[in-house]
């Protein structure tokens, strides 16, 4: 029958809204709830999309956008390219800007404990008298650095106020900072860097000036003189790209075709250096995060699906309430399809209400889930200034769609259950219970899914432009056992009212428990179902970190063989380029009381169009001191011999498995001195970065990249040698190092390790919450719907407290058996977890590891405190007045 | 299936009158709201006598009921059972008087649906802490004598509406109630049902020596009591 749009909107202004009105606080439970799942989702994604954008591609700010730049695929170009070019560029109206880039961090405060996570800066050299010269053309004005002089802001700054430019100019390094930084700062006019071994006190001249059409400076840029960059650098004659700017004028898209072509054959193709633009950069960074944005979505969206089990539970039990007042109403000739559309259109206001709410708190929630997004990326990918996120009409509708979605889709089986209320002249009050979803009594249903999941983890990862990878079937398996499996375990049930037989004679209570149980309604398999979800996949995780740690453990057991390790005090990120000079790492190598010391020298290196890095050390060393965990051990021992391994290369796991190389494959490593054909001798665990690494012969690498900075040392001592001694003595003689003890830096490592999962252990305690809450919502429903029983009850002369204890344990019972089913899941996740998710998203090898206190104890606590709410409810339920027909 | 025998026998005289007095029922008066439901209802009712609550709809009878089962409280007078003051007691102390003191009938049966018939009657006992041997030898016994031992095993579901209400009989009878409250017992049944339910709870009480207050609209109903309390508009006008 058609339902008139009449009714259908006569039953929501009469019956919903004014259900909504008289329960206030129930209608701003819901919406929160659906809010609070709208708001996780909205922020990650704002957070995410604030974090590529911000990609900044710092010279951008200077220049508008470069047309072209080029690199070279590893380390840095000689300065003698920038004749060449300007020779072959000659009557080209092009503007040639040589860039040297590098990373600075302040020097820890006195007191501040954590080694890692200070501030990154990015230190921008580039000839000032060019950028000026552009600035004009680009303004048509004047010099922006006159026009700095005369400002109030760099007046106060500065070694000399009162001198001018190219006074200040020619008096050595100094620093043009950003406008939010030089607000952050006040007054001051000197700033204390790190770079690579040493610490800097530098003169602060001026704020970098903003451009038309460029980007924002951000704050963590810092400006200076290219020559005076490339000597605190350490890069004396070397410069890391050349950027072009065509000038603009008629046919300047044609000439930068023609540019570019030119610039690719003088760059033989890649093999000299690479031709590239900033556009492609952004977009380069965008692939390299969007395994990483992936996964962080995925996350998001299970707190949306908690909250619409959440909503489920409640419109269900709102059903069982209205019951009798949709029996009327069907009496009073209302059909079943303005029943059921009444009811999804009242969870359709809740869901564009909450979805509303979600979208304003998603975005408060952007502020802060932005700055860890962006510290993520910065420590993981590449250098990110985000700070703010602002949603736009699209994430508005995605924000109002995701509400009215998951509204609709909790509310749909509670419109069906309310438009098959009898009307009241069928319905007598002992009516038996709503059967529950029918979808959750077939066992076979349950198996299928399971199995399809076994299918689906055997499938590859989804693969993007730029090496990096996605676990979408490995998701979907694990979501097919979580719903195959909570279909299952609604069959322990029975088997366990089942065991309790023993009891059923001795306690009434028991009897009446588990005669429920062995007959379990659709609500009981729900409340399982949602108990094992909650379950597996807290311990599923719970399984992945504890085999993540144990791994990580024996890895660094096994790898860390020195006594000291030594890099730059400015090393702070993943994307730090912070090194130590030459001269200091020998000093230290000599120092009387080292035995050996092993060099390591590391780039970012674009191979075949991703991003990975090269490293280079001393192999023999590594073979004698260290222990390293092969994945696939060299064949013989060339690779550790200097004189026969330079055409050999060792491949970190994650490498192996992005780049889909095997030990004994051919790999063309581009370098500044042309490009390397390699065979790969042997692949090595590493958990240091899922971008991989390739490690070979550091004296091989020092001649192809004309660089012999390190990256940081490893010193082993003689025996006898106090470690803490000569750390304190080594920091004393060169305070920009950062010096770690064995043990220091192993407690580090772990720190880090714990810190990064800190946050799967909130998600545990509130899938837990969330779970007890759920049997709680579950319960109400049940008792509302068994409410005659409960009248009879308490005529027998059962107590309250015997009603609660009957809650109780029929409570308990149901969190048995979603505890029973989800720790098996779990089981079953951890695996999925580890060996196809984590492999497939990172490419490391963890072994299995079961933390069995930790299960337990969670297990304990879910049933214990499924016991106790359940008790709670039950007697809420006893205390339910007695019906006042008469 | 027992044999029909008509319900209106005539009644032999009220057995004990007046000495044992099971339950008085003193000036109770009830509101809901700004409405009387009771008012200043008062009588007496003795061990092994039957009384029938009649009046019309809305007159109080299932309000009168509850309170005098304890599941609901009167806002003046005293409830009296068998020397306990019933609207004085606490929450747990009315349980344990509707445990051990009385029985109920109801219209609709409501037998716990996912028992089986014996463990419906069985319940009780087990609430008491009898033995287990003991509530299996009263529990065939009542069953029996209800007619319906051969369903013991059945769940309520599988019981036609007569057997349902014969089965509540039985566990309103199980642990030998000093009173029995019924409500409508006959009010869900078709005639020939409904009189040998009605002819059952009168062998029974009879038996037993046990009081009866028995809410209904049906003069069959009413004619195997001793005694008739007609309310309207919540006071007595008989």
């Amino acid at each position: 029958m058609k339902a008139a749009p009449r009714v259908v909107s006569l039953l929501l202004r009469r019956f919903a809204l004014r259900h909504a009105r008289l329960e206030p606080k129930r209608t701003a439970l819901l919406c929160g709830i659906l809010a609070l799942g709208v708001a996780v989702f909205i922020s990650v994604r704002l957070a995410n999309r604030a974090a590529v954008a911000s990609f900044t591609h710092f010279t951008d700010t200077l220049t508008g956008q470069s047309d072209w730049i080029i690199q070279p695929a590893a380390g840095t170009l000689p300065e003698t390219v920038l004749p060449e070019l300007r020779a072959a560029l000659i009557g080209n109206p092009v503007v040639i800007i040589p860039v040297v880039e590098t990373t600075a961090s302040r020097p820890p405060r006195a007191g501040e404990t954590a080694a890692f996570g200070r501030t990154t800066f990015t230190l921008l050299g580039v000839d000032l008298i060019s950028m000026a010269n552009l600035a004009r053309q680009q303004t048509g004005g004047k010099s922006f650095f006159a026009e700095q002089t005369s400002t109030s802001t760099s007046t106060a700054r500065g070694p000399d106020p009162s001198a001018s430019f190219w006074t200040n100019f020619r008096a050595g390094p100094q620093l043009w900072i950003s406008a939010a930084f030089a607000a952050e700062l006040g007054n001051a006019r000197t700033l204390t860097l790190v770079v690579n071994d040493m610490t800097h006190v530098l003169p602060i001249v001026g704020t970098i000036p903003a451009l038309p059409d460029a980007p924002q400076a951000p704050a963590s840029l810092i400006l200076l003189d290219l020559p005076h960059l490339q000597q605190l650098a350490g890069k004396v004659g070397r410069i890391d790209r050349v950027e072009f700017v065509v000038e603009s004028g008629p046919r300047a898209d044609e000439r930068r075709e023609v540019l570019r072509g030119l610039l690719a054959t003088l760059g033989r193709d890649g093999e000299r250096w690479l031709v590239t633009s900033s556009g492609a950069k952004r977009e380069s960074a965008e692939t390299m995060t969007r395994a990483f944005r992936l996964n962080l979505t995925v996350l998001s969206l299970i707190a949306l699906l908690v909250g619409l089990y959440l909503i489920f539970q409640a419109l269900d039990g709102a059903v069982v309430r209205r019951r009798g007042e949709i029996a009327i109403l069907r009496s009073l000739g209302v059909e079943e399809t303005s029943i059921r559309r009444a009811w999804l259109a009242e969870a359709a206001l809740l869901g564009l209400v909450g979805g509303a709410c979600g979208i304003l708190l998603g975005w408060g929630g952007a502020q802060f889930s932005v700055r860890a997004v962006g510290q993520t990326v910065n420590a993981l990918y590449y250098a990110t200034t985000v700070a703010t996120a602002a949603p736009g009409s699209v994430d508005v509708g995605i924000g109002l769609a995701l509400g009215l979605f998951a509204s609709l889709v909790a509310g749909w089986w509670p419109a069906r259950e309310a438009a098959r209320t009898p009307p009241a002249q069928v319905l007598v009050r002992h009516a038996s219970a709503a059967p529950g979803p029918a979808v959750l009594r077939h066992a076979w249903l349950g198996l299928g899914l399971v199995g399809l999941g076994i299918v689906a983890a055997q499938l590859p990862p989804l693969r993007f432009e730029g090496g990096s990878r996605f676990p979408l079937a490995g998701y979907g398996a694990a979501f097919l056992w979580i719903f195959g499996g909570g279909i299952l375990a609604g069959f322990l049930l029975p088997r366990l009212a089942w065991l309790g037989r023993r009891w059923r004679n001795r306690f009434a209570t028991v009897r009446i428990a588990l005669s429920h149980v062995a007959a379990p309604s659709g609500r009981h398999r729900l409340a399982v179902a949602a108990l094992l979800c909650a379950i597996g996949m807290t311990a599923g995780m719970a399984i992945l970190v504890a085999s993540f740690e144990g791994t990580v453990q024996g890895w660094v057991r096994r790898s860390l063989q020195a006594d000291l390790y030594v890099s730059s005090n400015g090393a702070q990120s993943a994307s730090s380029q912070n090194r130590i000079a030459p001269a200091t790492w020998r000093a230290l190598a000599a120092h009387p009381a080292v035995e050996a010391a092993s060099v390591l020298s590391a780039y970012p290196l674009m191979l075949d169009g991703a991003s990975t890095t090269l490293t280079g050390t001393g192999l023999a060393l590594v073979r004698d001191r260290e222990d390293l965990p092969w994945v696939q051990p060299p064949v013989d021992d060339t690779i550790f011999d200097p004189a026969r391994n330079a055409g050999l290369v060792l491949a970190s796991e994650s490498f192996s498995e992005r780049f889909r190389k095997n030990r004994g494959d051919t790999i063309q490593v581009p370098t500044p001195s042309g490009t390397q054909r390699m065979t790969l001798a042997g692949i090595y665990a590493d958990y240091g970065n899922e971008r991989g690494s390739l490690l070979v012969e550091r004296e091989h690498l020092v001649k192809w990249v004309a660089d012999d900075q390190a990256a940081s040392i490893s010193l082993y001592l003689k025996p006898g040698a106090d470690a803490d001694a000569l750390r304190a003595e080594l920091l004393a003689r060169h305070p920009g190092l950062a010096i770690y003890t064995n043990a220091a830096l192993r407690s580090e490592i772990l720190r880090i390790f714990r810190q990064t999962f800190s946050i799967t252990y909130a998600l545990e305690v509130i899938g837990v919450i969330v779970a007890v809450i759920g049997l709680a919502l579950t319960q109400i429903s049940v008792l509302l719907d068994r409410r005659d029983e409960l009248t009879t009850l308490r005529a027998l002369g059962f107590t309250r407290t015997e009603i609660a204890r009957v809650a109780a344990i029929e409570g308990s019972i149901v969190a048995t058996c979603g505890v029973m089913g989800g720790l098996v899941v779990s089981l079953a996740l951890g695996w999925l977890l580890i060996h196809v998710i984590n492999k497939q998203s990172f490419g490391w090898t963890l072994g299995f590891s079961l933390p069995w206190a930790q299960l337990a104890a969670l297990g304990v606590t879910v049933i214990a405190t499924g016991a106790v709410v359940s008790y709670v409810v039950g007697r809420w339920g006893a205390n339910l007045p007695a019906d006042h027909e008469e | 299936m027992l044999p029909s025998v008509p319900a209106n026998l005539p009644l032999p005289p009220h057995p004990v009158a007046p000495a044992a007095v099971v339950l008085e029922v003193s000036g109770v008066t009830k509101h809901y709201g700004a409405r009387r439901v009771l008012d200043a209802v008062s009588f007496r009712v003795y061990a092994g006598q039957r009384v029938a609550l009649t009046g019309p709809s809305g007159s109080g009878k299932t309000t009168l009921l509850n309170c005098l089962g304890g599941i609901d409280r009167p806002d003046e007078g005293s409830l009296n059972l068998n020397g306990l003051r019933i609207d004085q007691l606490d929450s747990n102390a009315l349980a344990r008087l509707r445990r051990e003191q009385v029985g109920t009938v109801f219209q609709f049966f409501h037998l716990l649906p996912t028992l089986t018939a014996a463990e419906n009657v069985d319940l009780p006992l087990q609430l008491l802490g009898v033995s287990p041997d003991e509530r299996h030898a009263r529990v065939t016994t009542l069953l029996k004598r209800v007619g319906l031992e051969a369903r013991a095993g059945a769940l309520p579901s599988q019981l036609s509406g007569g057997e349902q209400q014969r089965i509540a009989i039985a566990r309103a009878l199980i642990h030998r109630p000093a009173l029995i409250l019924a409500d409508e017992p006959t009010g869900n049944l078709d005639s020939a049902s409904g009189e040998n339910i009605l002819r059952l709870l009168r062998e029974l009480t009879d038996e037993t020596h046990t009081a009866l207050v028995l809410v209904t609209h049906s003069e069959e109903a009413a004619a195997i009591c001793h005694e008739r309390v007609h309310l309207r508009d919540g006071r007595i006008v008989t």
